[in-house]
């Protein structure tokens, strides 16, 4: 039904002399300044992370810590001020022209005058690599029917739930079949049992197509449930204080919430959390 | 209506029961505001006969009506013109609104110097422009038309304006990641997002437009619901006035409420007409 994450469609080159395995998403030296009425100021510093193919990682923080902003660095949709990223060996930039980025946002932005089909097969009209519209349609709907939502296939956004346009947007980027799924709080607007059913969906999906999936939260739950590994941030200066690898098993469901391991990885992140809190107001 | 009457399902009685539900609503919306301009007129004509008003001053409702009637050949040649007059100018005025529009939000450079000028002209009385623009173009269509463009352009320029930069930036970061460039992101979704937003700012125009053409025939002209009104006060003819006066707002609502049939069509999805206001 979907094909599992496909190979790049370009060679990779050598990879970078720092990095110990070739990582699909590799960032070193990272920073970025944004300049507000001619002051400077350092919302990201020095970050190097490295996300392996294939895997779950979440980055987690307290709001102004740049996880955002990191994430928009890993989609190109910000240039580093310094420091290089490259998703699959190539900028981020040239990588989401090629479809090997899928993005969703916190808000699903979805056009009001289409159905939730023609919303999922959208992006995949548009650009450089504009397919016809038949396929992509063909595509939006099988990317549908994997987030559950081939009932609603011809509803307007007005139609549907909260939950129901986050599955849409999903879809969307999906679609695109992109090698790296990249989420910034997209479940941050919605309600607590919505949030549950679309972090399970999601763990479903991740588990069906093997994409690697960096998500941008600041649920301590969620980031444990979902991830292989934590990387927490902190502010002042905005950087990756620890990453934490979640050892828990691979297959994950409701008992995975009782599993003491769960409760140590949780209690862990929030000490961590208040320590770089804390490191805010220093 | 008894408990095993309303468990018996009767489809016919359901349609009546839908049909008088709708008249209901209609009821609603359209008889109180029918009731209290029935009460004003009744107040009025019978203020008039009490109090013994000459009917050059103020004429009864009766008075108008009987006007309307005896005048309703000049009224509505008169009405022809000033039709066409209408409805030149707000077509103009849509295409010069929406052309403004999109050249502002399309060439930012272009759009940072335009601006600012659009804005300063707007506060120019551009009734003021009218004797000129006879001057200019005479004492037919022309001098109208522009009268009402200067007039009419502008709500539709910024409604237009704001529609296109109301597209969320997540959506547009989205599109320039793929690869979409400028004028692609512009034509499927900038515009198609604005048309809301200019349905708003065309209504606003076309009202406009009335006041444009009426004012334009005022300041010089040979035919027209405004040189009907000009001459017939200057005659002492307060009742043809009147009598001209309802014809302008017939004329008026009629052309509102064809625009509001056209944003029915156009974007239904607009989340006006989504009865329960979900974004």
């Amino acid at each position: 039904m979907l094909s599992i994450a496909p190979a790049p469609s370009v060679a990779e080159p050598e990879p970078p002399p720092s990095a110990a395995a070739p990582a699909h998403i590799a960032g070193r030296g990272i920073s970025v300044d944004f300049a507000h009425d001619g002051v400077v100021q350092r919302v990201l510093s020095g970050i190097d992370i490295d996300v392996a193919r294939g895997s779950f990682v979440s980055l987690i923080g307290p709001s102004g810590c740049g996880k955002s902003t990191l994430l928009k660095v890993m989609a190109g949709l910000l240039a580093p001020s310094e420091g290089t990223m490259t998703v699959g060996g190539l900028p981020p930039g040239e990588a989401a022209k090629r479809h090997m980025i899928g993005l969703v946002f916190q808000e699903a932005t979805l056009l009001p005058w289409k159905t939730a089909l023609e919303n999922a097969a959208f992006l995949l009209t548009v650009g450089g690599r504009a397919t016809p519209k038949d396929v992509a349609l063909d595509k939006a709907n099988e990317m549908l029917r994997l987030v559950k939502l081939e009932g609603a296939a011809r509803k307007l956004p007005s139609q549907l739930s909260g939950g129901m346009r986050q599955r849409v947007a999903i879809a969307r980027a999906l679609a695109l079949d992109p090698e790296v799924l990249l989420m910034d709080e997209p479940f941050g607007a919605l309600d607590a049992i919505t949030r549950e059913e679309m972090s399970r969906g999601l763990l479903e999906i991740w588990e069906r197509t093997g994409k690697t999936i960096v998500l941008v939260t600041h649920s301590i739950d969620e980031a444990v449930f979902l991830s292989r590994d934590v990387h927490v941030m902190a502010t002042g200066p905005a950087r990756i204080i620890e990453t934490l690898p979640i050892d828990l098993p691979p297959h994950r469901d409701e008992e995975t919430f009782n599993l003491p391991a769960f409760g140590e990885a949780e209690a862990h992140l929030r000490r961590l959390l208040i320590q770089g809190h804390a490191g805010e107001h220093r | 209506m008894s408990v095993l009457d309303q468990a018996t399902f009767r489809p016919r009685a359901a349609a009546r029961g839908a049909l008088a539900r709708r008249l209901r609503t209609v009821g609603a919306d359209v008889l109180p505001p029918l009731a209290l301009l029935l009460a004003v007129l009744a107040a009025w004509e019978l203020a008039i006969r009490l109090m013994n008003v000459s009917s050059f001053v103020l004429p009864a409702p009766s008075a108008i009506a009987v006007s309307l009637v005896e005048n309703h050949r000049m009224l509505l040649q008169a009405a022809r013109v000033t039709s066409v007059e209408i409805a030149t100018g707000f077509v103009l005025s849509a295409v010069v609104g929406v052309a403004v529009a999109l050249a502002i939000v399309r060439f930012e450079r272009f759009g940072r110097a335009l601006y600012p000028l659009v804005v300063l002209f707007q506060t120019v009385p551009k009734v003021a422009l009218a004797p000129i623009f006879i001057l200019w173009f005479g004492y037919d269509l022309a001098p109208k038309v522009v009268l009402i463009v200067v007039i009419a352009f502008f709500p539709v320029a910024i409604d237009m304006m704001h529609g296109l930069q109301s597209v969320e930036p997540g959506f547009i970061a989205l599109m320039r990641s793929v690869g979409a460039g400028r004028g692609e992101i512009l034509r499927r979704v900038q515009i198609p997002y604005s048309l809301p937003h200019l349905m708003a700012g065309l209504k606003v125009a076309v009202t406009l437009s009335v006041i444009g053409a009426i004012v334009g025939e005022f300041a010089g002209a040979s035919a027209g619901l405004g040189y009907v009104i000009q001459l017939s006060s200057t005659q002492l003819d307060t009742a043809l006035v009147f009598a001209a006066l309802v014809a302008v707002s017939v004329l008026g609502l009629a052309f509102y409420y064809a625009l509001e049939f056209a944003e029915r069509l156009l974007v239904p999805w607009s989340s006006k007409f989504d009865p329960l206001h979900r974004g």
